[in-house]
């Protein structure tokens, strides 16, 4: 029986959050904990004279931000079990200092697979990173499987 | 002139695959000793894209591109070649269950032949269906060889096919760059055209190949006064 679900929930906004602040320490840690040694994330001086004029964030910085305190509560659930799949991130615009930066979220797609375990149903949530100036930073795809 | 095609590979237009056409190119050309390649035939999950065109990439790298599709049936995953407005009007690619004698009779009758893929993968292969269903009819060739086969699973194809007298394809299955190609098909006539590639399909002129490293036997101890 084919996964049955209404339409309209795909592309609507479910959830979106409050502005998250961004700080040069919070860059600074983030570079330290993964081992990033590139000056255009740790060197502000260097970074001035890079080609963004300045101290940014590395693209995987991106994965930092929380969603909401509802969202796992808000994405579509088909069946018994599931897990998280995986994600895929587009980098749209560099962070940077002082960013305000706010996440919100819809479902991209539903689609079903079969495979060697059986059926599945795969929910794609698109979390839309936006900075103070509604400018997209960085689109996050997250990939939950769900199994009857 | 013998051609040599890779009939199963995804690139990143299915979901779940990562793998650029241009890499799978690339990589082919720095390896045409390993997997001696003429073209490969994009097989996305699901889906058929009736506008792409890799004529650029193909001039770059001398190596062909063809389109088709894997879809999903109820008695497993299926390879279509020769896809078509016909066929797509008449199925929904998207339908995980789509019936597979409809499909196969239905693609052959639009131009199109139908080849079933890792017969011996549980559950989406040939084999698992066989044990509980009938057998289905006008089926001309399946896969012997998938790449992405685990142990047993291609033994358990080859039983399928001499017990039916089906015809034989490989195909890498990859969904990774550097898995194009381990698996491939062979036919005896130049192939340049998915209508040329459906034609050698229907008629039965081709053989599958496997490009796959021989792996060695378990390696031995080494003694402690030898290291």
């Amino acid at each position: 029986m084919a996964v049955e679900y209404d339409p309209a929930i795909i592309g609507r906004v479910f959830e979106q959050t409050d502005p998250q602040p961004v700080a040069a320490e919070d860059i600074k840690t983030f570079c330290q904990s993964i081992g990033e040694t590139n000056p255009l994330f740790t060197d502000e001086a260097a970074a001035s004279a890079g080609p963004y004029g300045g101290l940014i964030a590395p693209p995987s910085f991106a994965v930092t931000f929380r969603n909401g305190r509802h969202f796992f509560s808000l994405v579509p659930r088909f069946g018994k079990t599931g897990f998280d799949a995986g994600k895929d991130v587009e980098f749209v615009a560099p962070i940077r200092p002082g960013d305000q930066i706010r996440l919100a979220s819809h479902v991209k797609e539903i689609y079903e697979k079969t495979g060697r375990s059986g059926s599945m149903v795969f929910v794609i949530i698109r979390c839309t990173l936006q900075n103070q100036n509604d400018e997209v930073v960085a689109h996050i795809d997250h990939r939950f499987m769900s199994k009857a | 002139m013998a051609t040599t095609l890779d009939l199963h590979c995804h690139s990143e237009a299915s979901e779940d695959s990562r793998a650029p056409v241009e890499a799978y190119l690339n990589w082919i050309k720095l390896r045409r000793d390993e997997r001696p390649l003429d073209g490969i035939v994009l097989t996305e999950h699901r889906q058929f894209n009736r506008d792409a065109d890799y004529r650029a990439l193909e001039d770059r790298f001398g190596i062909m591109v063809l389109n088709a599709s894997e879809v999903e049936t109820d008695y497993g995953h299926m390879l279509v070649f020769g896809v078509n407005d016909d066929i797509l009007s008449r199925f929904d690619f998207s339908d995980i269950r789509l019936n597979a004698q409809e499909v196969i009779d239905g693609v052959a009758a639009m131009g199109g032949v139908v080849v079933p893929c890792h017969p011996g993968r549980p559950n989406i292969g040939l084999c698992d269906h066989y044990d509980k269903k009938p057998p289905l009819e006008n089926v001309l060739a399946v896969e012997l060889l998938n790449g992405g086969s685990r142990k047993g699973e291609d033994q358990r194809s080859a039983e399928l096919i001499k017990r039916h007298g089906f015809r034989a394809t490989g195909g890498s299955d990859s969904h990774l760059v550097s898995l194009i190609g381990l698996c491939a098909t062979r036919f005896e006539a130049r192939v340049r055209t998915i209508e040329e590639l459906v034609s050698e399909l229907k008629g039965g002129r081709f053989e599958a190949v496997d490009f796959r490293p021989r792996r060695s036997a378990v390696p031995r101890a080494i003694p402690v006064e030898a290291r």
